[in-house]
């Protein structure tokens, strides 16, 4: 998918950064199920040292700014509902992020017990299906509507000022 | 493209009340039932169908009718609101919309299963009203669709293509009893062709574009050649039409080759989408979708067997029941097993805390029911009429209704999670 505004672009960037994030966690836990994996293994060193990072990356900066920025310029439009409905979907998905980062990097220290495996798996696995609806819904209507919202000059101003923070 | 500016674009701003939807989906999960039942009791006499009144046209038109058309008005008119960024105006026309429909079905197939001309007039009434305010509603919305010119072209020619369904059927259903058409078979085949490849293969080619690539994560689509998709297919049933009119077997033969490269342009856009998505599991829903595909080829292929003569048994009944049963059903099931919990989602959200996850407003147990018992079956069905064998057409029928309990199980059990979550609140 590609955008003609840049803020939706680096946006859309971000979401593909983060599905590839959520894919492979979403595999490893298939992988693995209830046997705990080896945290030397190299593919899943790769998944939680990204898990580690990426996700909270994710649900923190990006989620902030489509917050600060974006939802009070479509609710100025009139359109409330969009920002009601996804800041509901932040709110949920922002503790799962810092959770499953916060014990990838606990992982990657002193490896998986059988209770920190279960734990990660349970909340990894929500955080991965709620992740994907987001992403949809904001692939699917959010980024398009930036299309139409943002003129030249605020497209330029916000996505300087967020490629700046990232 | 831009459902973009839609799907959640003020989506909730333009979400019906959660009962105008689910009520056409559970009726059509209910005559989904009722048409695998029917077929069961009338399976002596599927393999040779050729037209006329009884069970088998009672099982074509609880399909036709009952299901495709109910999913397809329920889905209407909940997606295209959201996709015109325009609300309806009222809710109470889609209401008596149901409310014509749904008793018109019954009292029509009712009608042929009897073969009481009465009743299938009455029935015919009812449901051409019915349609007739879905055409309003839909031409409405469609006309305000200027952001999506693609999908709102294959709305429209769909409209048309159901224009000329409706008319020819009342009329059809008035020969049953005056007798007056010279050519009742082929308007027949007419109707039958453009119902099921016009209506609601139009839809299906349409919102496909849109609906693929959502669920699937890809990119946007290349509008071009969904223009071209759309007029193949229009092309294809014209010439399907003059040549079932004036008995022209080259007509014939072009209006396939049309249909094959409509159905071409329509697989390699799939197959795009797919490609180029970002969500790599797509769980069960999509081995329907896509088995839904191979239906569809599978469906063009009986089609140039029976031209050819090919010496293939029973190719009419068999190509009808692959187009409907095997392509149109099963795709409509892949789809409305992701729209149900989706839609159900967005209806609960805000209410209760959290936001639910899909996962919890999607039953497995039943869905895997339905598509096991629905694949097999059209193999035992389809086997059963190339043979010409009731029995092995009473145990796929008597299959296809289990699966469609399932399914009508799992329908039950979202709308039931909903209601919980509505009570919650």
């Amino acid at each position: 998918m590609s955008f003609s505004r840049r803020t939706a672009q680096l946006l859309h960037e971000d979401h593909q950064a983060t599905v590839v994030v959520i894919e492979s966690l979403d595999q490893l836990l298939a992988k693995a199920r209830k046997k705990v994996p080896d945290t030397s293994d190299p593919s899943v060193l790769k998944t939680l040292q990204a898990a580690g990072s990426a996700i909270e990356e994710e649900v923190s900066v990006h989620f902030a700014f489509e917050e600060n920025e974006l939802f009070p310029r479509l609710e100025e439009m009139g359109d409330v509902a969009i920002g009601v409905h996804l800041r509901e979907e932040h709110r949920a998905l922002l503790p799962l992020g810092k959770s499953v980062a916060e014990m990838a990097r606990a992982a990657l220290e002193n490896g998986f017990t059988d209770e920190t495996w279960t734990k990660f798996r349970t909340v990894a696995a929500e955080l991965i299906e709620r992740m994907f609806a987001h992403i949809q819904k904001e692939e699917m209507a959010l980024l398009p509507t930036l299309d139409d919202l943002l003129d030249a000059e605020t497209d330029m101003e916000l996505s300087t000022a967020y490629a700046e923070n990232h | 493209m831009s459902m973009a500016n839609s799907f959640l674009g003020g989506a909730q701003d333009r979400l019906l009340p959660a009962s105008i939807p689910f009520r056409f989906f559970l009726t059509a999960a209910v005559f989904h039932v009722l048409a695998w039942a029917v077929l069961l009791l009338g399976a002596e006499d599927v393999a040779l169908f050729r037209g006329g009144t009884g069970l088998t046209l009672a099982a074509i038109h609880l399909v036709t009718l009952g299901v495709l058309a109910m999913t397809a008005i329920g889905a209407s008119f909940q997606l295209l609101p959201v996709v015109t960024r325009r609300p309806l105006a009222r809710d109470w026309p889609t209401r008596l919309c149901f409310w014509l429909m749904a008793p018109g079905v019954f009292t029509l197939t009712l009608g042929m299963a009897l073969a009481g001309p009465l009743l299938m007039q009455a029935g015919a009434g009812l449901v051409c009203l019915g349609l007739l305010i879905f055409l309003v509603l839909t031409a409405d919305n469609l006309r305000r669709a200027s952001s999506i010119p693609v999908v709102s072209a294959h709305g429209w020619l769909a409209l048309a293509a159901m224009i000329g369904v409706a008319m020819l059927g009342f009329l059809l259903i008035l020969d049953f009893e005056l007798g007056f058409l010279d050519n009742h078979t082929a308007l027949a085949m007419i109707h039958m062709l453009l119902g099921s490849f016009g209506f609601m293969g139009l839809l299906v080619l349409g919102l496909s574009l849109v609906l693929i690539p959502m669920f699937a994560l890809s990119r946007s689509l290349p509008q071009p050649l969904g223009w071209v998709q759309a007029g193949l297919t229009t092309l294809a049933l014209a010439e399907v039409a003059g040549a079932l009119l004036y008995d022209n077997v080259i007509l014939l033969w072009c209006s396939l080759v049309a249909g094959l490269s409509a159905a071409g342009c329509y697989l390699w856009l799939m197959r795009t989408a797919l490609e180029s998505r970002m969500r790599k599991r797509l769980g069960l829903s999509f081995v329907l979708v896509r088995t839904s595909w191979a239906f569809l080829i599978l469906t063009l292929a009986l089609g140039a067997a029976w031209i050819a003569d090919a010496g293939i048994p029973n190719t009419p009944a068999l190509t009808g029941f692959i187009l409907l049963f095997g392509w149109l059903l099963t795709f409509l099931f892949g789809i409305l097993q992701r729209i149900m919990p989706f839609l159900a989602s967005m209806h609960a959200a805000g209410k209760s805390g959290l936001p639910p996850l899909l996962s919890d407003l999607t039953p497995e147990g039943p869905l895997k029911v339905h598509a096991v018992c629905h694949f097999s079956a059209i193999a035992v069905c389809g086997a059963g009429i190339v043979w010409d064998e009731t029995l092995l057409i009473q145990g796929g029928a008597a299959l296809g209704l289990v699966g469609a309990t399932a399914f009508l199980v799992f329908a039950a059990m979202v709308t039931r999670k909903l209601k919980r979550t509505d009570k919650t609140a």
